[in-house]
């Protein structure tokens, strides 16, 4: 049934203004890879019945039978538009050859997960795609998630789309009514525009959807229909004697018609006073109402002669049909949901050609004017070669992975030597450098690939043999003098751990490479070896665990496991500043650090982890940034020697001395130190967080040999513990923030298992028109084990829960030294757990006399 | 030097020397075996004083001096270093600690690079202060040594370098992440110094010294295969003198004749020698 060749594809692919690189991304459930499934259905891949039911997208045996996405999957698409509808393409810039070429579309489309723990995933789709199409429930409208990746997608500047979905089931099954409908599709456009204005980069122009514009569509998605007004708009302008844009205009806000007079009106009701009706309901939904109440109540005859004044074409089979199939067939004939989605998508979403413009300076980490950069910006074919790899895709091979990325710049082909850095990598250094040959590349096809002869900017790529070489991300490059495209920042972080173990002790060789394949192939799980030896998994969630634990044991290691309880992670901070300075001297003794810990401003940790601060960012930029916003001290602001812990986690290193000498010459030595001190901290040796230390003072030795890394790193160590020691020093624990959606006749039994575990709600809402609640609620993750089975168990399975990470939050019941305290119970459990001695250090273990 | 190779001998109860070794050592004499003998331990003796000892690495000095002190309050205990005790910083605070204790502290003096640097023809009342090379590594490239250079230099002043030593050191990131795996023992040898020495005149471009700048290799001073070379700063930075340690000194702009006519023996290439000499560099009647 394939209707393209990769021929056809390959010639599209040097037709930059004619490539739509888009994700799909919504809140589980929402039904992204059922909208997905009538695309690839469009394109011809998939026979046309199973569409809305087979799941094309989802690969894996598990995501067929849990039904839900866990890995992003992506296809190349084709189509073909009508010369009426190129006419109309919305191409935002001045780039003169933005305007396409001919009517063929390429649209590679990457379906992501929704379930907030696998939002890494989501991260690495919106990376190599220009625009989103943002699927959400007309029932049950925006979630946490809808606002996650949206934010998101946002960040990396992706031009959103909306696609209201489950049309369907708000007619069927709660029997809405025309204007309960349109009220609940304006709740929803308005909920997802506030998103929109919140998060949106400034500097661009406006993207809020509107379905006057053409960028909202409504959809029955397992239905397989769907519009936009821009359809209907058609076909009533020519009607109606006015201009398309026009019309559009009139179908949807507070517009009414007066059949009586065949006036246009603003005001809700005629100059008797009789009600009239809105032009959306009655030029929209009417039509659709009509055919659904037909069918449903069997007036069959009448439902034919409807579909013939639509010039409707059905076989004799199909009219045999009754009910819901019926339905379904005729309503698939009348507005295709294909048809708007890709008429949405190639009219408003940026091709790579317009969208690289304004995405280079966002993407590119250095300077805005070298051939890399300029190559991204003009997306260009013959221009050096820039290619992200955002993921890794396993092979059938086992344990080799297709690198999947997007081409920004020149064109990848098999054989091309290219340069690969990693994202420790720095320009003019050897570190985190490879220069390799690409074996080949491929397309990715949903469940299939298919070799291609090279691949030109713009497109979306995957390669084979350069897996070993990248750990989960990179660049690939042909130029010499190319920075990195920046690091993908994910909105979750790794929060929840558990340790494995073989059970049989012969198996370890096959844990630690299948722990290697696991790390690899999924973006944000974090695999690592304790000191103490145990193997350590952290991932963003149960869930997320759950699978990477079953991939683990069942395919990358493929040997019987042994897996612990789930223990969370802390992280050490300040409250107060250091109560005296710290001082400590080198081993030495003739160099001495004088530091003070203060507590940071938590905006600030926040943006430094979300990426907003960043340890890359020109100091001049990052330190006005930091005076403005956070009000730090320019001088200061400039003068940050360092992030920690991986030289960009949230603790800084501020020097604030006044003429030292030779103080540049320990400053490599300080900053190791405080990488290290700030990885594992002195109370339990979990990682710092939100914690800014200042270098006071030094005195050193006059002789570089007496002040060398020997002397100086340890000597660092100490005194950030020390100073750390003297700032009221605590733990911060993670807060989930817990989405439920139940109906009200269960929301007793929520409120129950909340409490129990330490739960906070803070907002309840019901969603208009439904009988559903949405519950907002923090949860300490580490009560959270077990919340969902325990949650289904109180409702009786009608409650649906989403946990996704949302913030840190201080130990509050005790102090962190007294175990008999809740809070000193966690730091002694975690010191036992780790091997280290029971008491949480003094500042005396660190500190030296002056 | 008064140094016995491989071996050390006991001249009286208070005078121990021992010879020299790259690390630390520290007896722990048992003072009764010590009194029964007035003279020399005979070889018998030796062995087992040598079995009784500790060696005391850096670590053992510098993190953990309590230990060596914690038992002097009882017995008499010998600390044996290379060179002299003052020569080297490290020692200080180990006489403070002691102090502190009141512990009573002798010291025996001995030779060290600081005085028989002599040996290389220069004379001691010439230098000025000494410094120390580091190895260099990609992003750590220290240059204070060369303002110290600068100083010694307006003045016309001699410059002895102590060249870096490697034994039993973690590397950075070992370091960073608290393992407490070592590196291979390395050595500085003069033509490194002098490569680094002309890449931070390079960097720094303040004209201290030059490439046709007069220097002193030294390597194994005092050992009976010590070598001694003199040649500019280029051609050391090609030389080879062999095994470890070497140590090197810049000829300071106020050179003596004698100091002249006794280095010139050790020229790597007299002409090249007389050449820097004569060139302006050096304020000397000749």
């Amino acid at each position: 049934m394939v209707n393209f060749t990769i021929d056809e594809i390959h010639d599209l692919m040097k037709q930059r203004a004619n490539i739509r690189n888009m994700s799909v991304i919504a809140h589980v459930d929402h039904g992204k890879s059922t909208l997905s499934d009538s695309l690839v259905q469009h394109a011809g891949i998939i026979a046309a019945a199973k569409a809305g039911d087979a799941r094309y997208m989802d690969t894996r045996k598990d995501e067929q039978e849990r039904g839900i996405t866990i890995k992003s999957t992506a296809i190349s698409l084709y189509a073909k538009m009508k010369d009426e509808d190129v006419k109309d393409i919305v191409q935002e810039g001045d780039a003169k050859d933005a305007a396409p070429v001919g009517n063929d579309f390429l649209i590679n489309l990457i379906d992501s997960p929704g379930h907030v723990d696998f939002s890494s995933e989501v991260t690495a789709a919106l990376r190599v795609t220009d625009g989103a199409l943002v699927v959400v429930d007309v029932i049950e409208g925006a979630s946490v998630q809808t606002e996650t990746v949206l934010r998101q997608a946002l960040g990396e500047r992706i031009k959103p789309v909306l696609c209201i979905n489950k049309v369907d089931r708000a007619l069927l099954e709660l029997q809405m009514g025309k204007e309960d409908l349109y009220n609940a599709f304006r709740k929803v456009v308005e909920d997802i525009n506030v998103i929109i204005s919140t998060y949106q980069d400034k500097t661009q122009k406006d993207w809020q959807v509107n379905p006057e514009a053409g960028t909202v569509c409504f959809a029955a998605a397992l239905h397989g229909w769907g519009f936009t007004l821009r359809q209907f708009a058609q076909r009533y302008a020519t009607k109606f004697g006015v201009k398309q844009e026009k019309m559009m205009e009139r179908l949807w806000g507070d517009n009414f018609f007066n059949p009586k007079t065949k006036k246009w009106t603003k005001n809700s009701t005629d100059a008797d006073g009789n009600q009239l009706d809105r032009a959306f309901n009655m030029f929209v939904l009417d039509p659709v109402f009509k055919m659904f109440d037909c069918i449903m109540k069997e007036r069959h005859d009448e439902a034919f002669g409807m579909a013939e004044k639509l010039s409707l074409k059905l076989a004799s089979d199909e009219k045999e049909q009754k009910g819901k199939a019926l339905l379904k067939t005729i309503m698939r004939k009348f507005l295709p949901a294909a048809d708007a989605l890709l008429e949405m998508m190639v009219l408003h979403l940026p091709s790579p050609l317009v969208a690289q413009k304004y995405r280079a300076e966002t993407l590119y980490e250095g300077p805005h004017d070298d051939e890399a950069y300029v190559g991204i910006r003009d997306c260009a074919a013959d221009g050096p070669l820039m290619l992200y790899v955002s993921k890794m895709v396993p092979t059938s091979e086992r344990g080799r992975f297709y690198a999947f990325g997007r081409v920004f710049s020149g064109t990848v082909k098999s054989g091309l030597k290219v340069r690969i850095q990693g994202p420790n990598y720095v320009p003019g250094k050897k570190e985190d450098l490879f220069v390799k040959s690409i074996q080949r590349t491929v397309l990715m096809m949903g469940r299939a690939t298919e070799p291609i002869e090279n691949v030109p900017a713009g497109n979306i790529v995957g390669l084979v043999g350069v897996d070993q070489f990248l750990l989960k991300s990179g660049t690939l490059t042909t130029s010499e003098t190319a920075h990195n495209l920046k690091v993908m920042k994910f909105s979750v972080s790794p929060v929840v751990q558990r340790a494995v173990e073989v059970k049989n002790g012969a198996d370890l060789p096959k844990l630690v490479e299948g722990l290697k394949r696991l790390s690899k192939s999924d973006p944000c799980v974090m695999v690592y070896t304790s000191d103490s030896g145990e193997h350590v998994i952290a991932g963003a969630g149960e869930l997320h665990l759950e699978i990477c634990l079953k991939d683990l044991e069942e395919d990358h290691a493929g040997v019987p496991l042994r897996i612990s309880d789930p223990v969370v992670q802390y992280r050490e901070t300040v409250t107060k500043e250091s109560s005296m300075t710290a001082l400590s001297k080198s081993p030495n003794k003739h160099n001495r650090l004088y530091l003070t810990a203060q507590p940071m401003d938590d905006e600030l940790a926040k943006d430094i982890e979300s990426g907003k601060v960043n340890s890359k960012d020109d100091f001049k930029t990052r330190g006005r940034l930091l005076a403005d916003e956070y009000g730090w001290d320019i001088t200061e602001a400039r003068k940050i020697w360092c992030f920690g812990p991986d030289g960009s986690g949230a603790n800084l290193l501020v020097d604030t001395t006044k003429a030292v000498q030779y103080l540049n010459e320990i400053k490599d030595s300080v900053v190791s130190g405080f990488q290290w001190a700030s990885r594992e901290g002195p109370i339990a040796e979990e990682p710092m967080r939100s914690c800014r230390f200042n270098v006071l003072d030094v005195t050193l030795h006059a002789d570089a040999i007496h002040r060398g890394g020997g002397q100086i790193i340890p000597t660092a160590r100490r005194v950030l513990y020390a100073a750390l020691l003297l700032g009221d020093p605590t733990l911060q624990e993670p807060v989930y923030l817990v989405d439920i959606q139940v109906p009200e006749s269960a929301m007793g039994g929520i409120y129950g298992v909340l409490t129990r575990r330490n739960g906070h709600v803070f907002g309840e809402e019901q969603r208009p028109g439904t009988p559903l609640f949405n519950i907002k609620a923090y949860l300490p993750v580490k009560d959270s084990f077990g919340f969902v089975a325990d949650l289904r168990a109180a409702t009786s399975g009608q409650a649906f829960s989403q946990l996704v990470f949302d913030h840190w939050q201080p130990l509050t019941m005790g102090t962190i030294s007294d175990p008999t305290t809740p809070s000193g119970k966690i730091v002694l459990e975690m010191r036992k757990r780790k091997g280290l001695k029971p008491e949480v250090p003094l500042y005396t273990d660190y500190y030296d006399k002056l | 030097m008064v140094v016995w190779k491989d071996a050390f001998r006991v001249k009286s109860r208070e005078q121990i020397w021992v010879c020299a070794s790259p690390s630390i050592r520290c007896w722990e004499l048992k003072l009764d075996k010590l009194n029964s003998d007035q003279g020399m331990p005979d070889v018998d003796e030796t062995n087992e004083i040598k079995s009784q000892s500790v060696i005391a690495e850096r670590e053992l000095v510098e993190s953990n001096s309590d230990t060596i002190l914690h038992d002097a309050a009882s017995k008499d205990i010998a600390f044996l270093v290379v060179g002299d005790p003052f020569g080297a910083t490290t020692h200080s605070d180990l006489l403070i600690r002691a102090r502190e204790r009141k512990i009573p502290v002798r010291t025996i003096h001995n030779a060290s690079i600081m005085n028989a640097v002599g040996a290389c023809g220069l004379q001691l009342y010439n230098f000025g202060q000494t410094v120390s090379m580091v190895f260099f590594t990609d992003n750590w490239k220290p240059s204070s040594f060369y303002d110290r250079i600068k100083e010694n230099a307006d003045i016309g002043l001699h410059t002895l370098i102590l060249l870096d030593i490697k034994v039993k050191e973690q590397s950075d990131e070992n370091l960073a992440r608290g393992r407490k795996i070592y590196e291979p023992p390395r050595y500085m040898t003069v033509a490194q110094c002098a490569q680094q020495m002309l890449m931070t005149e390079e960097s720094r471009g303040e004209a201290v010294y030059r490439k046709d700048s007069l220097a002193i290799g030294i390597a194994r001073l005092g050992s009976e295969n010590q070598t001694i070379v003199v040649g500019t700063l280029e051609e050391l930075a090609s030389s080879d003198l062999g095994p470890p340690l070497h140590s090197l000194v810049l000829i300071g702009r106020k050179i003596h004749e004698l100091e002249i006519t006794f280095i010139r023996d050790f020229a790597i290439d007299p002409e090249s020698f007389d050449k820097a000499v004569s060139g302006g560099l050096y304020d000397h009647r000749s």
